[in-house]
């Protein structure tokens, strides 16, 4: 019976409705909010890359250590060295946009990868894949990130290549699963009957017609992974390392003041860290429902 | 009636008499009871007093274990296992005459046993093995032999005769019943976990949180500690454990953080008590690099570096910046050597002096090589006051045309770097010392190699021979001139930047009474120690 329950429309890609129309509003809401965190970042981003800041980020005054917000000249205060905060809340985000970006790439090139692989060709392949998926799994991913930083030293790149590496097996599984659906699904059916070369299946087909919103989804929320475990190995110490900012160093380093009442310096970053994440996993969520057309069954 | 007076009488006489017999009583009126639940930095990895390698046990050794003699408030050596000792006038053999009451902590299911002359044998032999890994063996070379001369006398004969050896017989004493191997002791053995010593204190257990709880020996040899019960409670935050204290979680904080200093002073229930700790922070320089190599750059540095101000901006101004190589608190300091003054003009000077140029980015350079070096910093996540104090080194170079560069490196690496590779330029490092001010492993040019002290790869024929002097000349006022000598000149070379000590902390509940503190093994007089009945939870 189910053969035949399949009509066009179903699958929101071949709507007439232009996307913001189907949406439901709460989505609209999700992903605008989403947009303006993506916003943001990347305009402080530049900011930074362009050194339009408005003080040194090494600056240190010894004379105005721990200067709380609303200081002449500095708007959120100064930290631990005397240090502008604003300045360096702005300049942590290059602690985490290409190296996050560099993490998402990984997980998503070779997940796609390898989930590709299992999925369709299925057999030995998928067995092995599996395998090697749940061996990655299977190590804790901040011991190995320790032991990365051991080995070499704590930069953020290396830190990043091991989130990006142990990532892989949940974007692989989730590909995996996807396609092991789609493949019973009609038009794929009838796709390798018009016989039709594999790549276009593939890539046409699988990949951007079914996959593309599975892939944005864990794309927005491997950033906000990335900026959470640089704040979990800055409280340990190995995060990005002074004198360059991050948020997570900046939290570690203020949350020293904290129970003395001096709440500024990890309160600013610490803001940060939890509008941005959320950011990204309201525009993650809003884009699934949009795309995938969820909420309005 | 009479009878019962005598029948009362005979019990008082008898109860006394059972007193007597049982231990010597403390001369003193004050108190037993009481629990002091302490705060530690972290957790111990052993508990004896051999193979133990850091403060939190060495600190706790003081509690449950003895050595032959002891030290008192005033840092006299006294009687402690041993009652007395001779010392034969060639310097050479020491002959120390043991106590004969003194038990060992009772283990559960065996008999109470008593400390005698093969314990003290046993412990050297223990010490001395090559399998045995600990930092004693290197202190003790200086004894050629030990014997047991009866059960309680033994004799120790030295290679030739040292300055203050005496002192160097406090090691503690293990019990030859302890260990569960008889020829060495390592970190698997039963005996590093479940010690048992002389001390006033006896391990009680040690909690799943890894609280250690140890309680009063009654049969103590100098009296029953007042103290019922030591408990140390480990911390894995040190702002946690200040909080712990203000809100009564624990009664003390052995060491108190810098930073936290203002809120415990202002709160009346707490004593704030400084103690004087051996030791201090330098600067170390890289003396394979050519550019560091020549005196002027590092005394430049040193002129660069405004210590006063990071001392009080950074640590509240607890602590006296210091001029060379030994702890101020130590006999050997020479309080005639002033710290060099901050002084970036100077610096400027020396510089351009070595032939130095200020280059087209403002960076010091000679013949195309710019002074840009890396300093090395181990990461350790309570390291606030590590970062501030290279942030702001870096930003006093900066102003004088050097760049620093910081490295923060894991441990373990960080230690390779310096001490094995000697890949590094610049290191920011403390020394803690012992009283023996001893500094020739830190500057004497046989100490460069892997693993020695000397990193810097310093060397100069007129410290190493002052170094050998100062180490063979037996008369106590000779070396200390010669040792006053050798702190100028080393003031003068720089070696190090050298920066300050910083007084020392403990925090405690007004309630613990009499406290008296060992400069580094803290509890050495803590069986004095009491907590008034009233005020005892």
């Amino acid at each position: 019976m189910k053969k035949y329950s399949q009509k066009p429309g179903e699958i929101s890609e071949f709507s007439d409705l232009p996307f913001w129309k189907k949406a439901d509003g709460v989505d609209l809401a999700y992903v605008g909010y989403g947009l303006l965190i993506v916003t943001l970042v990347v305009a402080s981003y530049l900011l930074g890359m362009f050194k339009l800041l408005p003080h040194d980020p090494e600056e240190i005054s010894l004379e105005l250590l721990m200067a709380p917000a609303g200081t002449p000249g500095y708007l959120l205060g100064t930290d631990f060295m005397g240090r502008d905060i604003l300045t360096r809340l702005i300049l942590g985000i290059q602690a985490y946009f290409l190296p996050g970006l560099l993490a998402i790439a990984i997980a998503l090139l070779f997940g796609t990868l390898l989930g590709v692989l299992a999925g369709y060709r299925g057999g030995w392949v998928d067995t092995a894949i599996t395998y090697f998926t749940n061996l990655v799994d299977s190590f804790p991913r901040m011991v190995l990130i320790l032991l990365v930083v051991a080995a070499f030293k704590p930069d953020i790149y290396y830190i990043m290549l091991v989130v990006g590496i142990t990532n892989v097996p949940v974007v692989a599984s989730l590909i995996k699963g996807k396609i092991q659906f789609l493949r019973q699904k009609s038009f794929i059916e009838a796709a390798i009957a018009l016989g039709l070369p594999t790549k276009t299946i593939i890539w046409k087909h699988i990949l951007w017609h079914n996959c593309k919103a599975l892939l944005i989804i864990q794309a927005t929320i491997g950033m906000g992974e990335a900026i959470l475990m640089e704040t979990s190995l800055s409280y340990l110490g190995f995060g990005v390392q002074e004198p360059t900012p991050s948020w997570g160093n900046m939290v570690q380093a203020g949350s020293n003041y904290f129970m003395q009442g001096k709440f500024w310096p990890s309160t600013a970053p610490a803001l940060a860290i939890l509008f941005t994440i959320l950011g990204f996993h309201l525009l993650g969520d809003g884009l699934n429902n949009i795309l995938e057309g969820k909420r309005n069954k | 009636m009479k009878k019962i007076w005598i029948a009362l009488l005979m019990c008082t006489i008898l109860f006394a008499m059972t007193v007597a017999s049982q231990a010597a009583r403390k001369g003193d009126a004050r108190q037993h009871g009481g629990t002091l639940s302490y705060g530690e930095y972290g957790r111990p990895a052993t508990l004896d007093p051999i193979t133990s390698n850091e403060m939190i046990s060495l600190r706790l050794t003081e509690l449950i274990f003895n050595g032959l003699v002891g030290i008192n408030e005033k840092q006299e050596i006294v009687p402690e296992l041993a009652e007395r000792w001779e010392i034969s006038k060639d310097g050479r053999t020491y002959t120390f005459y043991l106590r004969k009451d003194v038990t060992w902590h009772p283990r559960e299911g065996e008999a109470v046993q008593k400390f005698n002359a093969d314990d003290v044998i046993f412990t050297y032999r223990i010490m001395k093995h090559p399998k045995t890994i600990t930092p004693l063996k290197v202190r003790y070379e200086f004894i050629e032999t030990a014997e047991k001369l009866d059960d309680s006398t033994v004799r120790f004969t030295l290679k030739r005769p040292i300055l203050n050896a005496l002192a160097k017989f406090s090691f503690k004493i293990i019990p030859q019943h302890g260990p569960r191997n008889p020829d060495f002791l390592t970190r698997e053995d039963p005996f590093v976990q479940h010690p048992i010593g002389t001390g006033p204190y006896m391990l009680q257990s040690i909690t799943a949180d890894r609280e250690i709880v140890l309680v009063a020996n009654e049969n103590y040899f100098k009296g029953r500690p007042h103290i019922d019960r030591f408990v140390s409670k480990p911390f894995a935050d040190q702002n946690i454990m200040t909080q712990a204290l203000v809100y009564n979680a624990i009664d003390m904080i052995v060491l108190v953080n810098p930073r936290d200093i203002p809120e415990i002073q202002g709160n009346k229930n707490f004593i704030l008590q400084p103690y004087n700790a051996l030791s201090y922070s330098f600067f170390g320089y890289n003396m394979r690099d050519p550019l560091l190599a020549d005196k002027r750059v590092r005394k430049a540095f040193t002129c660069a570096v405004n210590r006063q101000e990071m001392l009080d901006s950074f640590f509240n101004g607890q602590g006296t910046i210091i001029s060379g190589p030994f702890a101020p608190g130590s006999w050997a300091y020479n309080l005639d050597v002033q710290p060099i003054p901050y002084d970036p003009q100077q610096a400027i000077k020396l510089l351009t002096e070595a032939g130095f140029t200020r280059g087209a980015d403002g960076i010091m350079q000679k013949g195309g090589k710019r002074l840009s070096l890396s300093l090395k910093v181990p990461i350790e996540k309570e390291s606030e006051a590590v970062k501030r104090v290279v942030l702001a080194f870096k930003n006093y170079l900066k102003n004088i045309g050097v760049e620093i560069k910081v490295e923060f490196k894991e441990w373990q690496a960080w230690k390779e770097d310096v001490f094995l590779e000697h890949d590094f330029d610049i290191i920011y490092a403390s020394w803690v010392f012992d009283d023996s001010a001893d500094i020739s492993s830190l500057f004497h040019s046989a100490e460069i190699g892997p693993w020695k002290n000397n990193f810097g790869g310093y060397s100069n024929p007129e410290i190493d021979s002052l170094i050998v002097e100062s180490k063979l000349t037996l008369d106590h006022e000779k070396r200390r001139t010669i040792n006053r000598k050798l702190h100028a000149l080393l003031a003068e070379e720089t070696p190090y930047t050298f920066l300050w000590t910083l007084t020392n902390y403990t925090a405690y509940q007004k309630k613990v009474r009499r406290v008296a503190i060992h400069p580094y093994k803290f509890f050495s007089f803590a069986d004095d120690w009491f907590i008034a009945e009233k005020e005892q939870k």
